[in-house]
């Protein structure tokens, strides 16, 4: 009896190790991603002025407005001090000028839009000797509207990133489609070591590779150019398309296109109506890792652009150059990372297929 | 005129890889050929190359008399099936059928008609809405058929088209893919490495053996009169016993000596075993050419190792000079291991191969 409790217990405990491991690991992974989602939404005033820092970004914000003998005074709810906080400056009065200033501050602040009518009908109110409170609905999108009103070119940047990995895709799945085609279907010598050796140009660092690739593009005339920058990126792409396309066409038995040609195709008609469509999946698959690849690349496109930059480069450079603006920069980050996510999610299912090859 | 005529033909895949060293075969029309031969024989190699998905190294290939060795696949007017089926998983049932007919520019309705037609032939009338995926092995096969039927084709190629099935529906299978032939007509070349399916489909059986044709003939005569060592113990299950003896002439006669037994033959019948007088010559002996007898006019006696029971009849296995001999019995004969049984020869039936060349000694008598 005692003996089975206590192998019992060894087992609970042996699982419970294990599922607080996983639970650790995904705590790591997914909390900064969270953290980075729920600032991007947050107003400055909940960004630097409350602590410990909410979980979820509020949607409104909750006002009070009382009336002193030096003027009137205007408080927010902070939500970590669960109690009003003086907001603005010190005392205002019914003055135009002050109002519009404060008006301004609230829309910077607290990302709620509070007209100067609406102020001084809550002065009206607050003249009888009691505070007004009122609820102002916050902007949730006013961080990524001000990032791409504040920051430099970033409207531009995104067009050229789009260009850029547009260009990538084009580039690196034709070649390497035709590619992987080949050392999926043809037998010749030294196709392993091929095969192998067009993985060595991914082993070297962007960086050490930057000066030599500058004055290559310089004197093409692509330096600072879109198609340059995806010409770079073909490089190591091409290499990750050969060995993705070579593993689907390999899926696809050959003797699909041998039925084709005896039923009357030629050889790029079984190519056209049979191989392709099979493989349609795993070809977008393969565009996808080619559209991350080149929409998340950061160093080379550092190097390789100056007035045309991408747009990492420009949350990049709003990052380094920020005076701690942090809801900005995250704002411009899920920016940015909002593309590939959305990407990766319609092709989800492919990218099964993509390993474990077409069903047949 | 033959329908199909290969000349000479050969392939060779690298320096010393031969996968057919040399061909020569006509086919006549409405004819049901197997190509029936051990693995790697050439066999699908050779099919291969007449429906133009390999190229041929050296020869001929003529279809209908006209020479279709280097026209593409699609021109020549052949249709195949293949050994996993190769039917297109992102095409329906009906689609697949209907492929080859679209691509020729059929109009809609004669399609819709000729799918329908070679779909119930086939029995799968009912699935043509269906994708591949959601079918059984036996269903894909059909489809593979119906595909190939549809093209109403001058050579109709089967590679190997039952193999993938479990072996009851294989016996269903092939007695339907007969009757199909019956009524289409259609000249046809199946491979198979499965002689009995060779034997109940064929017209005329190809044997080959290391991209050679060893023998061609009906069932009949590949089974009783086997051109080499070879084909004797390929075709037939159990295989044939073989056993080496030695031929010496006396008093008119000829006897053919055995370490366990001596068989004394007619000298008129059996002339032509006068020429290996003195030497080693070796019978081949189907299973059903031993008999049980009784132990006085038994050539030799012997202990029965196992009995195996079939049903419709039963396989004795006994050692003679420690080989394993395996002969079949009718069930109502019994026997147990360790019997010792009396046993003769049909002389009659026996095979008799030079022990040199392998292969058959050609007997007069036969030829009446």
């Amino acid at each position: 009896m005692n003996r089975m409790y206590k192998r019992q217990l060894r087992r609970s405990a042996k699982r419970a190790s294990l599922y607080i491991v996983i639970t650790g690991i995904l705590i790591i992974i997914i909390l900064p991603i969270f953290f980075l989602f729920s600032f991007s939404f947050m107003s400055d005033y909940e960004t630097y002025s409350e602590w410990p820092k909410p979980l979820v970004p509020s949607l409104k914000a909750e006002f009070k407005l009382d009336k002193e003998v030096d003027g009137y005074h205007l408080f927010i709810f902070n939500r970590s001090e669960n109690d009003f906080m003086p907001f603005g400056p010190l005392s205002f009065h019914d003055d135009a000028g002050e109002l519009e200033k404060l008006q301004e501050f609230v829309k910077r602040q607290a990302n709620c839009t509070l007209p100067v009518s609406k102020i001084r009908e809550y002065m009206h109110k607050a003249d009888s000797g009691t505070p007004v409170t009122f609820n102002l609905r916050k902007k949730l999108l006013a961080n990524y509207v001000l990032f791409f009103q504040v920051v430099n070119g970033a409207p531009k940047a995104v067009l050229n990133s789009l260009m850029v990995a547009l260009a990538t895709i084009v580039i690196s799945l034709s070649i390497g489609g035709m590619a992987g085609f080949a050392f999926a279907r043809y037998f010749f010598k030294g196709k392993n070591l091929l095969k192998l050796s067009v993985l060595f140009v991914r082993m070297f660092p962007a960086v050490s590779i930057a000066i030599p690739m500058v004055i290559i593009l310089g004197r093409m005339g692509l330096y600072d150019q879109p198609l340059g920058l995806s010409l770079v990126y073909s490089v190591g792409q091409i290499s990750m398309s050969i060995w993705i396309t070579a593993s689907v066409f390999m899926s696809i038995p050959v003797s699909l296109e041998e039925a084709a040609m005896v039923f009357g195709t030629s050889r790029v008609g079984a190519f056209w109506h049979i191989t392709l469509p099979l493989a349609l999946p795993g070809l977008a698959a393969c565009a996808m890792y080619s559209f991350i690849g080149s929409w998340n690349e950061v160093i080379s496109a550092v190097v390789l652009t100056q007035f045309n930059p991408t747009f990492p480069v420009v949350v990049y450079k709003a990052l380094v150059g920020s005076q701690g603006q942090i809801n900005l920069i995250t704002a411009g980050s899920v920016a940015q990372a909002l593309p590939a996510i959305i990407f990766t999610l319609i092709i989800r299912k492919y990218i099964i297929q993509m390993w474990s090859g077409v069903k047949v | 005129m033959a329908t199909l005529e290969l000349i000479d033909i050969a392939k060779r895949f690298s320096k010393n890889v031969w996968g057919v060293k040399k061909m020569d075969l006509e086919v006549e029309e409405k004819e049901f050929i197997v190509l029936l031969g051990p693995s790697g024989c050439g066999k699908t190699t050779t099919m291969r190359m007449i429906a133009g998905l390999e190229e041929v190294t050296r020869g001929t290939i003529l279809l209908e008399g006209k020479d279709i060795t280097d026209i593409p696949t699609r021109d020549r007017g052949i249709s195949m099936v293949f050994q996993n089926y190769a039917i297109w998983p992102h095409m329906s049932v009906y689609e697949n059928i209907a492929f080859s007919l679209k691509l020729r520019r059929m109009p809609g309705n004669e399609i819709k008609a000729r799918v329908q037609k070679t779909a119930d032939m086939v029995k799968i009338g009912n699935l043509l809405k269906r994708l591949p995926g959601q079918l059984s092995g036996g269903q894909q096969q059909r489809v593979a058929l119906a595909r190939a039927l549809a093209v109403e084709p001058k050579l109709f190629l089967m590679d190997e088209p039952l193999s993938n099935l479990d072996a009851k529906l294989r016996v269903i299978m092939r007695t339907e893919l007969k009757a199909i032939h019956q009524q289409t007509q259609a000249t046809s070349i199946f491979v198979t490495h499965d002689q009995s399916e060779a034997m109940s489909m064929a017209d005329r059986i190809v044997i080959m053996k290391d991209g050679k044709i060893v023998q061609i003939g009906t069932p009949d005569e590949v089974y009783f009169k086997s051109a080499n060592i070879f084909v004797a113990g390929f075709i037939g299950t159990p295989p044939s016993n073989f056993f080496t003896v030695k031929c010496s002439v006396e008093n008119g006669g000829i006897s053919l000596q055995h370490p366990n037994f001596t068989l004394t033959v007619d000298p008129h019948e059996f002339k032509e075993l006068q020429e290996y007088r003195n030497k080693d010559i070796i019978i081949g002996a189907r299973p059903e050419d031993i008999l049980i007898v009784p132990k006085e006019s038994a050539a030799f006696t012997e202990k029965v190792l196992v009995v195996e029971p079939q049903g419709s009849h039963q396989v004795v296995a006994f050692k003679l000079n420690e080989r394993i001999v395996k002969m079949i019995v009718s069930p109502e004969i019994k026997v147990r291991p360790n019997d010792t049984i009396g046993l003769a020869f049909n002389v009659q039936r026996l095979h008799f191969f030079d022990s040199n060349t392998e292969k058959r000694i050609p007997l007069g008598r036969e030829e009446l």
